[in-house]
């Protein structure tokens, strides 16, 4: 009785070890190609807007949300990515009908304000992200050269949850969502949350 | 004439028909660059609005969550083995489906970790990060340690389904054993999806289908945990609650692809849940106890013990032992008709 137990525990120590050794051994392996920080980003240079973003969040409302980048904007009064200029006009000229199915992009008038011809007036264009759902219109309609291509879909990390494996990466078309370890870098360098 | 007028005509579009196309184009995106203007200068009182540009969760931040499991295995070994406390592993519960579950919304877990582990191993360009190789190695090593406390109170699914089992029912055995090998297929089928993805012929008809994690995709309580998801996916997470107050924890036992792991390195784990550790009086109420039928001849059955503790919450001797009324005073109670 007392051998048979001792030799049940020398295997189940033997086990154990080889256990222990084998876990470390992995646990090395793989942190030798680890990274502290890699997040999920969008690069804007092989993104084409085209809806998968909106849809394979594992989120209802995706983390990939429109931005602006209001260096670049031109603050135009006829915004591409504003109205949809294919549109029917209303009564003061302006095309009536808007990009966005959200609703999300938000205008003012900024400056001094020409009541008389709107042509003569300044717009800023905000995203509201309670609203913007990532889907993309706007930005496509801003790209050159209708626009000045200011707008573009950026994953906001107060949204994403930092899935083990991105659902949007796996949908993506263009292997447009990259890893990035310093956060707003894209890995060849080029400035992904700057313009 | 008019046939000799286009035959002259249709030569000369298709020569400078493209060069024409490129010009309407050129004359259109003018039309358009009208309304463009270089940001301007609206005078002193506009400033220009900084696109705000949310930051990742800082490295401490990441660093904590791997603390809290470090914790949460830790607590949990002390909970189970030490104190062996219901009580105890029940708080933990809480606290565990309330952080990892409805704060960090699931994410990062160590069953889905599986596939990054297997991605990394597969394809040399894939990038993993510390914190996720954290969360695959730890809970292993602390089953090493003390069998699977992983289960018992940190893992989020495991304890948003214990915390709902109400009555549960006794699975007939040979069924039990039966449905305790589906892990090792879903762990295949996961590590196959995660590493090659699927692309075979089957009767002439191609099934083509590129990587993907395939237990993130199916995890049934996420989508609960995040309140947002596809229909089906937050109805099978309502479908594995409502069966889970009836036949304990049900994800765990027969599907969990990490527990099939778990259960193998619990088996020769340093220290484990014992029946019981100081007297026994062969009551089998502990096994009565057990939701899981992981108590076999009054005998903790090391793979499939989820160390949850209820069996010394039944137990006479520990009831007098936290200074209940004694096991004997308990035991002719019980047996009085």
């Amino acid at each position: 009785m007392i051998e048979r137990s001792t030799r049940r525990q020398f295997i189940d120590r033997t086990c154990r070890l080889a256990g222990f050794v084998t876990l470390g051994g992995a646990a090395g392996l793989l942190a030798r190609r680890a990274s502290a920080s890699a997040v999920y980003q969008v690069d804007p240079l092989k993104c084409t807007s085209c809806d998968l973003c909106r849809t394979s969040c594992v989120l209802s409302l995706s983390a990939v949300k429109a931005v602006n980048d209001f260096a670049k904007c031109g603050y135009c009064m006829l915004c591409p990515a504003y109205m949809d200029v294919t549109s029917m006009p209303d009564e003061k000229g302006v095309p009536a009908g808007r990009v966005c199915p959200q609703d999300a992009l938000k205008r003012r008038v900024v400056g001094t304000v020409d009541p008389d011809d709107p042509n003569n007036n300044y717009y800023e264009y905000v995203i509201d992200e309670a609203r913007c759902d990532g889907c993309g219109k706007c930005v496509k309609a801003c790209l050159p050269p209708a626009g000045n291509g200011s707008l573009r879909l950026e994953i906001r990390y107060d949204r994403c949850v930092e899935c083990n494996e991105c659902a949007i990466q796996t949908a993506c078309p263009d292997q447009a969502i990259v890893r990035v370890d310093v956060p707003g870098l894209s890995p060849k360098g080029h400035d992904v949350t700057h313009g | 004439m008019g046939e000799i007028r286009a035959a002259r005509v249709v030569p000369l579009l298709r020569r400078f028909g493209p060069l024409l196309v490129v010009v309407a184009m050129f004359l259109s995106s003018v039309l358009v660059a009208q309304y463009q203007k270089a940001p301007p200068d609206f005078g002193g009182s506009y400033s220009f609005p900084t696109p705000t540009h949310p930051e990742p969760r800082g490295t401490w931040v990441r660093a904590l969550d791997v603390a809290m499991l470090a914790a949460g295995l830790g607590i949990g070994a002390w909970l189970v083995l030490k104190r062996r406390s219901r009580n105890g592993v029940l708080l933990l519960s809480v606290a565990s489906v309330a952080y990892f579950g409805f704060y960090r919304k699931g994410c990062t877990c160590p069953i889905g970790a599986i596939q990054n582990v297997t991605a990394t191993l597969v394809d040399p360009s894939y990038t993993i990060s510390f914190g996720v190789i954290a969360f695959f190695f730890l809970p292993l090593a602390a089953t090493l340690l003390f069998g699977r406390v992983f289960c018992g109170g940190v893992c989020p699914l495991g304890a948003v389904q214990d915390l709902v089992l109400v009555k549960p029912v006794k699975v007939p055995v040979g069924l039990d054993r039966v449905l305790q090998w589906l892990p090792y297929v879903y762990l295949g089928f996961a590590v196959l999806f995660a590493g090659w993805g699927l692309h075979v012929l089957v009767g002439g008809w191609p099934i083509d289908v590129g990587r993907r994690f395939i237990i993130c995709e199916w995890d049934p309580f996420v989508a609960l945990f995040r309140v947002s998801g596809a229909f089906h996916m937050l109805a099978i997470g309502g479908g594995f609650i409502l069966a889970g107050m009836f036949v304990g924890r049900p994800y765990c036992r027969w599907l969990c692809p990490y527990g099939g792991i778990l259960a193998l390195l619990s088996r020769v784990a340093w220290k484990n849940v014992r029946i019981t550790p100081d007297k026994e009086v062969d009551c089998g109420l502990c096994a009565d106890a057990c939701p899981f039928g992981a108590i076999k001849d009054l005998r903790a059955d090391r793979g499939h013990c989820l160390a949850c503790a209820r069996c010394y919450d039944s137990c006479p001797y520990e009831i007098e032992r936290r200074g209940g009324p004694s096991a004997e005073v308990q035991i002719a109670r019980l047996v009085r008709p």
